[in-house]
């Protein structure tokens, strides 16, 4: 009994994003007394969606193989919300108009981070930060980085919560549910583990490679976008810095929650175990009153040690 | 015979000296090397370079006033780019340099090429180049010294820092941990930081809200009023009096709770505009004014009183604003003399 699920635990790595998450609020709260616990749970819930929901995307592209990445993310997230805030411009009416627009303008990066490694044959890595700048630079171009308010529906619905429970969070369980299938059970799924194994034995296999990347790269970028739209919702309208935290935020929680770096193997819900987890060793930090420099090396520290805990299971196999 | 040639001599002499004077910088070229525009606050630093400077160029007061900027805010790039100036023969450069200390280097070589360098915002240590700093430090205690005024019983304050690492930040805190410590109805009970950004902010005092006793007021660095506000809303705890950093959303933040509650707090932040002022002191060096190497900006303050006039005369989205004429940079110079 032991044994197997010791076994089962061995074939989990993204359990020890979540251990982690408790471990950590378990510290917090222990720390006040017990004040505040449920409350910071609300809050982690909310602000984890965030990084989820760009996290999911990075972790399609890290799966499609080595030297896969989407380093374009913060500079989308940029761009689609100031286009998604611009084209409702605090409009309920235009709520529809404006996400088809930020969706739209997704797509299209991520169609062209695909051309530029397909066609011009450049690194995924140099490609999508380079085109990153471009991104960054037609979204100051757009909007000279004024601040534009949210509709007030969009606005309600992202700061909205059913007893502590915020509703961006309900939505992100089940988008990340439905990704679970996907990446589990569908053609698509298994395809691009399969790339991300050995992308020449897929093609022999009959896979179409090359779609599969085009719609990855775009998936992630249109991930971006949804970001970006819900984040401007929730914090008052779209800011040129705003996707800054989500270059690294979006790797750590891929790696973190258990995906393999080399690509090959997904992990769903070890993403929400590691956003969590983010969230929460910040917290904690501050809450002990950290100084920044403590706070950025406990951070990068404890990153190491649990990629190393749930890495070293994974040597064993 | 020979006193009066001398004489008419000088008259010409001091005819032609006094003429040059007024057009002495018409044909000299002023460059910006700045480090960052990713920001609402570089944004409107760089209109109000290019509103001012253009018109500037238009009156022939200098042939030339370009910006530059660097796309990744790092060291080596604008020690590059400020290099490319020298060799294209700028008699001036105003930087917003990316660090203190670590562009003296190139710094010292734009110096020894006979050009005149003036810093502001983001200022250089290197003794030959011109500062036109802010004093930040007085900044972060004049928020103590609001809250004093107001704030009779005192109370627990919760900090909003800026970006860590950088030397504003240090400089802010160690105002407000002065006025604290000479204040001690004061007691910071909570430190995050908040980067300079709303939603960084907001989502830091979301964190650590919940483990914190009541908060009476919150003191913040600027760009992150908005977001802590946000935060409490979201907590569903009373709103604290939020020191704001000029930014509109938090000035039409501040004017919508006025409004319904006779709200009270006050705005401070350092005016985008600060780059014309650095304009038109290099200008006036070049002009061969004397300028002393430090230069002290008045910071830019919005109260009770004026926040409907600061509102209506701010862009929306954008930040309070105001911009330099050069009489306001021979004060400024007057005053540090």
């Amino acid at each position: 009994m032991n044994a197997t699920m010791l076994r089962k635990l061995h074939q989990t790595p993204w359990i020890w994003s979540f251990v982690g998450a408790v471990a950590v609020w378990l510290a917090t709260i222990a720390f006040t007394e017990g004040q505040g616990a449920g409350a910071i749970v609300t809050a982690a819930l909310s602000f984890a969606c965030f990084t989820v929901i760009v996290g999911t995307g990075q972790m399609l592209v890290i799966t499609t193989g080595p030297g896969n990445v989407d380093l374009s993310i913060p500079a989308t997230i940029t761009l689609c919300g100031t286009v998604a805030m611009k084209v409702m411009n605090e409009q309920d009416s235009l709520l529809i108009l404006g996400i088809v627009a930020a969706l739209a303008a997704g797509a299209v990066v991520g169609a062209l981070n695909y051309g530029l490694i397909r066609f011009l044959r450049i690194p995924p890595i140099i490609a999508t930060l380079s085109m990153s700048f471009l991104v960054q630079s037609s979204a100051i171009a757009y909007n000279r980085g004024l601040r534009i308010k949210p509709p007030p529906a969009l606005d309600a619905f992202t700061t909205g919560d059913t007893f502590g429970v915020p509703w961006i969070a309900i939505l992100t369980v089940l988008f990340s549910v439905v990704v679970g299938i996907i990446v589990g059970r569908s053609y698509y799924g298994r395809a691009i583990s399969a790339i991300g194994q050995n992308s020449r034995a897929a093609w022999l296999a009959n896979i179409p490679v090359e779609r599969f990347r085009f719609l990855t790269y775009v998936a992630s970028a249109m991930l971006s976008a949804i970001c970006g739209i819900l984040l401007a919702g929730f914090s008052g309208g779209p800011a040129l810095d705003m996707g800054s935290e989500y270059l690294l935020g979006s790797i750590a929680v891929v790696v973190i929650g258990g995906t393999s770096v080399a690509g090959g193997r997904a992990s769903v819900p070890g993403i929400w175990g590691a956003a969590l987890f983010m969230f929460l060793l910040v917290t904690m930090l501050n809450t002990f009153g950290a100084s920044a420099g403590i706070r950025l090396v406990a951070t990068g520290l404890i990153i190491i040690a649990v990629i190393a805990i749930a890495g070293g299971e994974r040597e064993s196999r | 015979m020979f006193k009066k040639t001398l004489i008419g001599a000088t008259a010409i002499c001091l005819a032609l000296a006094s003429a040059n004077a007024m057009a002495d910088t018409k044909d000299k070229k002023i460059a910006l090397s700045n480090n960052y525009a990713g920001n609402s606050w570089r944004q409107a630093m760089l209109k109000s370079w290019d509103k001012v400077t253009k018109q500037a160029v238009a009156d022939g007061v200098v042939a030339a006033a370009d910006p530059f900027t660097t796309s990744e805010n790092q060291v080596t790039e604008q020690a590059a780019q400020i290099q490319n100036l020298i060799l294209q023969g700028y008699n001036a450069i105003v930087v917003n340099a990316a660090s203190p200390d670590a562009l003296n280097g190139v710094i010292k070589q734009a110096c020894d090429a006979g050009i005149v360098v003036v810093s502001f915002d983001g200022i250089v240590t290197e003794p030959c180049a011109w500062r036109v700093a802010v004093d930040f430090k007085a900044m972060g205690k004049s928020e103590i010294e609001y809250l004093k005024e107001n704030m009779k019983d005192g109370g627990n304050l919760l900090e909003i820092r800026g970006l860590a690492g950088v030397s504003v930040d240090d400089a802010i805190h160690s105002g407000i941990e002065e006025g604290v410590k000479e204040n001690s109805q004061f007691k910071i009970v909570g430190s995050v930081h908040g980067d300079w950004a709303q939603d960084v902010a907001q989502k830091a005092v979301a964190g650590i809200l919940p483990s914190l006793p009541e908060v009476k007021a919150v003191v913040t660095q600027g760009g992150d009023g908005y977001g802590a506000a946000q935060a409490f809303k979201a907590a569903g705890r009373p709103t604290p009096l939020i020191i704001m950093g000029n930014r509109e959303d938090e000035l039409k933040w501040w004017k919508e709770q006025k409004d319904a509650n006779g709200y009270r707090t006050m705005s401070v932040s350092i005016a985008p505009g600060v780059s014309t002022l650095a304009f038109w002191v290099a200008q006036m060096i070049l002009d061969g004014q004397q300028v002393p190497k430090d230069l002290t900006v008045p910071f830019l303050r919005i109260d009770q009183d004026n926040l409907e006039k600061s509102l209506e005369t701010t862009e929306k989205g954008g930040v309070a604003n105001t911009e330099y004429s050069l009489e306001d940079a021979k004060k400024v110079v007057a005053g540090a003399k």
